[in-house]
């Protein structure tokens, strides 16, 4: 049936954008969370002015609705993709948004980490890389996961409003032929299609989780 | 390599704290110096400047004057490099022990030998030695979670001890143990010094903790360096107010309130006399007390005291009630000082009744 075409193709579509979007998040989004904790936190290199600078950027440009944020991001979209239209494109807006969430979340989780870890690193005579690499990233590990399995979900839920720059997935779908052609049931199929996503991404996040707690 | 002066000095070091715009001075002029093969004890109240110069004595802090010696390099003067390479030799041990939580014992006792990039099987070796030192043989593959706290503090001393460290530098860290646990790591630490020729330095607020270990002790009060000697001269005979009253909680040489309100300064009637017997330097146990009440046929009360016991020495103080009689108590303290025993008359009351 064509129908399970189109639904095996927005289900593909949804896991490409919400993968490639939650890989630069990391890429770039976890770099920043970083460099964010490692110019905040004294024992490492504090540089109080960037440090104000930076995080500024970040939660200014977090407070915009993501909605907004893709209409915002067209000219960007274009200079990127070629085009403002089309699943690649849709990926722009939610990479940054991917980005945005992760540095956020990095940043604040490395701050769990307890000061006197720091502390103890210094006496080691290690200098903040190894500090960072060493003994901060592997504490904090558990809890990173655990935030990224919470961010990848709610990139799911932003990649359903890529319909609105017809960048198909599972959400457009939904909106284009169950609920503007009043077919319901395929509305709620698609709806039970990403529940069970969203319960597959909780159960690897829980399992990994775990793995990484006791390393 | 035996240093052939000490192995730490420091030299008049000041360093000031601003806090919203206030300064405060928490060294103020400290000289001091730590022997090789030492545990010495720095002792003080809370805000008294002890951590502040701990962390001096590895680099954490840098003084606003002064110098700070650790064998021939002067801390102060060194750059954040060299500095870092000085660290390596000096261990420290954490109050909350600072263990990596994700990490097993082996690994985190690793970690400095992970940062000085010995390979796997030299780290091993080393690992297996330091858990044995410490009598942690069985633990390599638990985690700190899994673990008591004396067993964790353990962990902390073996990763401390890593690389042949010179110098140990303890912050308080026997304040989270319970007291039997304490003098189990106690007793390790005065092994290690004995087997690997450690040098302590010991930071604490409780003087029990300096009877047990330290060798020579510095009292350190808003700063300053208020006294200082070997422990058994601060124990009997400290000098400075603040001392004493560090040592009133751990001698406990006062009488409980019921008792003393009803002392009188003078005899009245026929009151008894309450003494107390102050014992310091004793070389052997001499059986005075049992002496006086067959010399004087004294019934001897002996209402309070405490004696500690520290290598060879006996100190402490009895506080003991007799009937007064100005001539026997006369007699009896001339004997008693002739025995190095101090003897304070506290009061007189009616104990008999």
């Amino acid at each position: 049936m064509a129908i399970l075409n189109l639904l095996a193709y927005s289900f593909y579509e949804t896991i490409f954008m919400v993968s490639l979007s939650l890989f630069i998040g990391v890429m770039v989004g976890g770099s920043l969370g970083i460099l964010l904790y490692y110019h905040s936190t004294p024992g490492l290199k504090p540089r109080p002015l960037l440090y104000k600078a930076l995080g500024f950027m970040v939660n200014s440009l977090r407070s915009i609705p993501y909605i907004i944020l893709t209409v915002l991001l067209i000219p960007l979209t274009r200079f990127i993709t070629g085009s403002s239209i089309g699943t690649l494109s849709a990926i722009v807006p939610l990479s940054l948004a991917a980005i945005l969430l992760i540095a956020r979340a990095t940043e604040d989780t490395l701050r769990t980490v307890p000061k006197g870890l720091i502390e103890m690193g210094l006496s080691l005579g290690a200098d903040p890389l190894f500090i960072i690499k060493k003994i901060i990233l592997p504490e904090a590990l558990p809890t990173l996961i655990a935030e990224l399995t919470n961010i990848t979900i709610i990139l799911v839920g932003f990649s359903a409003m890529a319909g609105t720059v017809g960048g198909g997935g599972l959400g457009d779908l939904a909106i284009r032929y169950g609920y503007q052609r009043y077919d319901t049931v395929l509305m709620a199929f698609i709806v039970l299609i990403l529940l069970l996503i969203v319960q597959a991404i909780q159960a690897v996040g829980k399992y990994l989780t775990n793995y990484f707690r006791y390393q | 390599m035996a240093l052939p002066f000490p192995l730490v000095r420091l030299q008049l070091v000041n360093k000031s704290f601003t806090q919203q715009g206030v300064k405060e001075k928490i060294l103020n002029n400290i000289s001091l110096t730590i022997e090789p093969k030492t545990i010495v004890g720095i002792i003080g109240r809370s805000g008294a400047g002890k951590s502040t110069l701990l962390r001096c004595l590895n680099g954490l802090e840098k003084p606003d004057e002064g110098h700070i010696f650790f064998g021939t390099d002067d801390l102060c003067l060194l750059d954040e490099e060299s500095l870092r390479n000085q660290r390596k030799k000096i261990g420290v041990v954490f109050q909350n022990y600072n263990l990596l939580q994700s990490k097993s014992v082996f690994d985190n006792i690793a970690l400095p030998l992970k940062l000085a990039g010995f390979s796997t099987d030299i780290q091993q070796e080393r690992v297996a030695y330091l858990a044995s030192l410490v009598g942690l043989d069985h633990k390599l593959s638990s985690y700190p979670h899994q673990l008591s706290g004396g067993q964790c503090q353990r962990v902390a001393i073996a990763r401390a001890l890593a690389i042949e460290t010179k110098l140990l530098l303890c912050d308080e860290f026997t304040s989270a143990l319970d007291s039997q646990t304490t003098l189990e790591i106690l007793d390790l630490l005065k092994r290690l010094r004995h087997d690997l020729g450690l040098t302590v330095v010991m930071v604490t607020h409780d003087m029990n903790v300096m009877q047990q270990i330290a060798d020579y002790v510095y009292v350190l009060d808003h700063g300053s360096v208020v006294e200082h000697g070997p422990t058994l001269q601060i124990l009997t005979g400290a000098h400075h107010p603040v001392t004493q009253s560090l040592l009133r909680e751990f001698l406990k040489d006062e009488l409980p309130d019921f008792i003393a309100n009803k002392l009188h300064p003078a005899p009245q009637g026929d009151d008894d006399i309450m003494l107390k017997l102050t014992f310091k330097n004793q070389y052997a146990t001499k059986p005075l007390i049992a002496q006086l009440v067959q010399q004087w046929h004294l019934p001897l009360n002996i209402i309070a005291g405490n004696l500690h016991h520290s290598g060879t020495h006996t100190f402490g103080h009895l506080m003991v009630c007799l009937k007064y009689d100005p001539n026997i108590i006369a007699a009896i303290s001339t004997f008693l000082q002739n025995n190095a025993v101090q003897v304070e008359i506290m009061g007189y009351l009616q104990w008999q009744s």
